[in-house]
Order: structure tokens, then sequence, then C-alpha cells
């Protein structure tokens, strides 16, 4: 087995910086001198269960909750993925021992957190050998299928870190407001978002469409990229690049939300797995969650700018880009 | 999604148009033809026009930004912002070719270039991003064919006015700006005018003007299935 580096995570962290200016915030890894997509080599991606329940949920019916949650991404459209649950075990999912694990943990410390990912990754070709994934049962947990007031729906908070396991990084799709104690989600068209709904709905067991571009970015299906396409450019401020800006396309006819970010010095960005046609284009500050949700806190991330829309509408090619959009921003 | 409907505009000219039919349809009286008849197009005639035309603007709905909302912090969708879309109105250029299958009835096929603009009213932003209308210009043509039915016992101005009906149907291209997206639908139309002819003989001048309703789909303003607009034209015309 080739040599690996163990890289913890306890939520997902894109390494951007002077990455590729991919369409979606992808996780990423240093091999080299170059920025490596995280991503599963083979296929199908073999996990085991934790046998050890919670107050509420046996160990099968986290299985079931988590299968279900895989076979939401393995259903996707836009990509090719695939998993196959191998069994229970009685180890913890902890990095290091070579299995992919999913189960509960408790860990009170963490009191602000549902669940986390992490990886083990080969550092020479950057391909995740391993993933775990805990949810942590300091919080109230439930299967239900109309989900239960007071307790977390388990198949949502798995298909989010299901999506981190498939490699996919955070998405700001999403809006908040500041409340005594954090933040509170008014909203979010993305599971990717990094703050969970309430409390006792199921809502985060549907994929959104910023969702399916993403994981169809890392695993594009074989009509995925000839039947969509993308939009390009810049968002500058004064003149000068602004880096960490959240660009989104609006579809005029499907009315679906797909986002990208700024993710280089020179403000570029790449909105990708777009259907075709004419779209609106809207940038806004990365003001809705903690930066450092979605970038390195060593970035400077510019969010010192208002709202603002592409004053065109930006027609999207079948099969191809757009490009030459720039989203002259002005500071707040 | 808001389904285009027939515009009021479309509406009035509908009815001008079943107007003129019923006139057409009248017994005419034979002692107001000054005309000589043996000059009315016939057979084998063949006629040209070129002219220019106003396409009226149409509205293409309103689509609204969602975003799941969460539970227990309001009602219905979280509205990120609003886009209303309408096609401008713009003015169009047009050349036909027709073919006289006889008095009555001609056969035409025709080419119309204009260029809209696809505007998009952008409001309502949940946090305040200035309100715009974002634009782009289409390159529109249009390719079609039409049977023409000309009603020559219902002639006017001393029979060189000729009213018609006429129905057809052809191929949409709409080319956006940059020159990076073509696409394409179709159209049918139905509507109605007339010829006035000056001189006599085979090769003669005149004015025609048409007005009718062209249903189309697909297209670079398809936001919507499809939509019915009203149109409007004047040509010169040659007949020889």
């Amino acid at each position: 087995m080739r040599p690996v580096a163990a890289i913890a995570l306890a939520v997902a962290i894109a390494v951007t910086y002077q990455a590729p200016a991919f369409a979606y915030l992808k996780l990423g890894t240093r091999v080299g001198t170059r920025t490596v997509t995280l991503k599963w080599s083979q296929l199908p991606i073999r996990y085991f269960i934790t046998d050890r329940g919670t107050a509420g949920v046996t160990s099968t019916q986290l299985q079931q909750a988590v299968q279900a949650a895989f076979a939401t991404w393995d259903g996707a459209a836009t990509a090719e993925v695939s998993s196959q649950f191998v069994g229970f075990t009685l180890t913890n999912p902890t990095s290091g021992d070579g299995a992919t694990t999913i189960g509960f943990q408790n860990r009170p410390d963490l009191d602000r957190t549902l669940g986390a990912t992490s990886f083990m990754i080969d550092t020479v070709s950057g391909a995740i050998v391993e993933s775990d994934i805990f949810f942590n049962t300091a919080f109230p947990w439930s299967v239900s299928a109309q989900g239960e007031t007071g307790f977390f729906d388990l198949q949502s908070i798995a298909v989010h870190e299901i999506g981190h396991l498939h490699g996919l990084a955070h998405s700001a799709m999403g809006e908040t407001e500041l409340r005594a104690g954090g933040r509170r989600v008014l909203a979010a068209e993305a599971v990717m978002f990094p703050v969970a709904f309430a409390s006792g709905t199921t809502l985060g067991r549907t994929l959104k469409a910023d969702d399916l571009a993403g994981i169809g970015d890392i695993y594009p299906a074989t009509s995925y990229t000839r039947g969509t396409g993308s939009i390009s450019g810049k968002v500058t401020k004064g003149g000068k690049g602004v880096l960490g800006a959240h660009v989104v396309a609006f579809d005029l006819r499907l009315h679906t939300l797909v986002g990208g970010f700024s993710l280089s010095d020179d403000g570029s960005f790449v909105i990708a797995g777009l259907s075709p046609g004419p779209h609106v284009v809207r940038v806004e500050p990365l003001d809705d969650g903690d930066i450092e949700s979605f970038f390195d806190a060593t970035l400077n991330v510019d969010i010192n700018f208002r709202p603002q829309f592409y004053e065109k509408t930006v027609v999207v090619p079948e099969g191809g880009g757009t490009s030459g959009v720039e989203l002259k921003v002005v500071a707040k | 999604m808001i389904v285009a409907a027939v515009s009021s505009a479309a509406r009035s000219c509908l009815v001008g148009l079943l107007i003129v039919i019923a006139w057409c349809l009248a017994p005419a009286s034979a002692g107001a033809q000054g005309y000589v008849p043996q000059d009315i197009p016939r057979s084998g005639n063949l006629e040209i026009s070129v002219g220019a035309g106003w396409l009226p603007g149409s509205d293409l709905g309103t689509a609204s930004a969602d975003e799941t909302r969460n539970p227990g912090t309001g009602t219905g969708p979280f509205v990120l912002f609003q886009a209303d879309t309408r096609t401008e109105s713009a003015p169009s250029l047009h050349g036909r070719f027709g073919v006289y299958l006889s008095r009555s009835v001609s056969a035409e096929g025709g080419a119309l270039f204009s260029r809209p603009d696809l505007a998009t009213r952008l409001t309502g932003d949940a946090e305040s991003a200035p309100e715009l209308t974002a634009t782009e210009t289409l390159t529109r043509v249009v390719v079609d064919g039409s049977v023409l039915f000309h009603f020559t016992g219902a002639s006017f101005g001393g029979g060189r006015g000729i009213p018609f009906v006429s129905a057809g149907g052809g191929y949409l291209r709409d080319l956006h700006e940059k020159n990076e997206v073509a696409e394409t639908g179709h159209e049918l139309h139905f509507g109605g005018g007339f010829h006035y002819w000056f001189g006599q003989g085979k090769h003669r001048a005149g004015v025609r003007a048409d007005v009718g309703v062209s249903r189309r789909s697909g297209g670079a303003d398809a936001i919507d299935t499809a939509r019915t607009i009203p149109t409007l034209a004047g040509s010169f015309a040659y007949l020889f």
C-alpha cells in the first residue's frame, strides 16, 4: 500500500488559494506543487456502519438512513457514483483503520456540530482512500419519515455529510440571520449549506440544483458535460479582483440556482453544470456563514461589497461556456 | 410559470381581421369596379414585396428565485429576488416572393429580420441588491411560407384594392448577443390585409398592408412554452 497521510477535517474545508477556478466549491489537497480535487478513484464506495445506536435510533435504523442518503447521491442524474454497504462493525468512525466507517459518537465538546467527516488521502495521487462520518449523540436524532419535532433528521444530516464524503465542500446557497448564540438559517437551496435547518424537518433529504451541479463536477455522468454549459468571468472592485465572492446563476427557464466562487486573487470564477439557456447572474459577499466554513482562514476573502446583478442576460450554450462576465462590485 | 396569453393588442387585431373577412364575404357591387378585370393578378403572376413592420413586445412571465425556507422562520419559499422577462418591441424588415396559383389563391415565401431586446427586470432582492434590467439583443430571423386567398369580388378603390386573408408557418432562428448561441423554433401565423395596385398591365407596382397574429414556440424567448403576438407590416410590392 502506498504511503498515505491523514487529514482530519471537523468540517469541510476547501483548499482554494492559487487553485484553478472550479465551478463548484470542492475539497482539495496539495499534491506536490499542485492542488488536486479530492475524489474516490474506485467505485463503489464501500462503507461500514458502527453497530451502536442512540436514543430513538437503533443501529439498523442508522444503517437504513445512511443507505438512503447514499442512494440520494447515487441517483443523481448528473453524476456517476455508487456505494456499497459492507456490514456492521464494532469500531468507531475514526481515521486510519483503513475502513470507511459511519456511526454515532458522543461528542459533547462539539456542541454546535451535528456531524463531521474526516478523510484519509493518498498523498501521491490525491485520491480518497478512507472517509469516516460521525453523528453527534449530544443531539437528539430521529428517522421518522415525516420528521419529529425537537429531533434532528438523521437522513438529512447524512445526506450532507455524505456529500463531503464524496468530496464536496460547503455551498453558500442560503441566507442566515445573526441571533443570540449564533446564526439561524432563514433559507437554503443546497443540502451542502453549512448550517442545518431546524430540528423536525426532513427537507435536507432532497438534493438541489446546486448540489447536483457540484457532484456532477467531480464525478460527471457521460451526458452531463455534453448537455450543460458554464459561465465564467471575474468579480472586481475598484479594478482589483475579489477573492471569495459568491456568484450565482439563476436559470430563467428552470428557475434553479447554481453557485460558484471567485477562487483566485484576480477574481476569476466559473459556474459549470448549467442548463443551456438564459441566466441572470448575481454576486454577493460570503456573509451568511463563517468564512472558515468555506475557505482557509489565512485567505484574504473580501466581504466588503454590496450584492448586485450583472447588467446583461447571460446565455449558456449546450456543451460550451460563456466567458467575459465581469461583475464590478462596490464597497458597502 | 405563467403561460403567455393572447394580448389585448392581439385580440384587437383578431377582431379587425374578422371584420375585414366579413366585409370581404359580403356581396359586392359589380358597378363599383373601375379596374379592368383582366388586370387582376392571375395564375402565373409573380409578386415580390419588401417592407417594414413593427413587432410588439411580449410578456414572458415572472420567475421567482426561490430558496427553501427553514420551517419556523416564515411561510412559503424564501424569495431571493424576482425576474420579470419580456421581449421588447422592435421594428422589422421583411421580404416576400409569391406566385399566383389562380386569381384568388397565391403562395408565397418570405423572410423577416428584426433585433428585439430580451429584457429581464430584477427586483425585490432579499439583500437589497440594486434593481436592474438585464438585457441582451437578439438577432431574429423568421423564414416562412403562406397561402393567401384574395377576395377579388370585394375589391375597392375602383378595383385596385384587393383584400386577402393568409395563413402559414415558418422557422424561427434567434441568435444571441456575441453570436455564441442560436436557438430555433417554429411559428404559425394567420392574418390578412390588402394589396393596392397602381397602373395597369402585367407589370405594376403597389403597396401592401398586413395585420395578423403569430403563434411562436421555441426561440430565445422560449421562457414560456409558446406565445402569441400581433403583427403589423407595410410593404412595397411589384407584380410581374
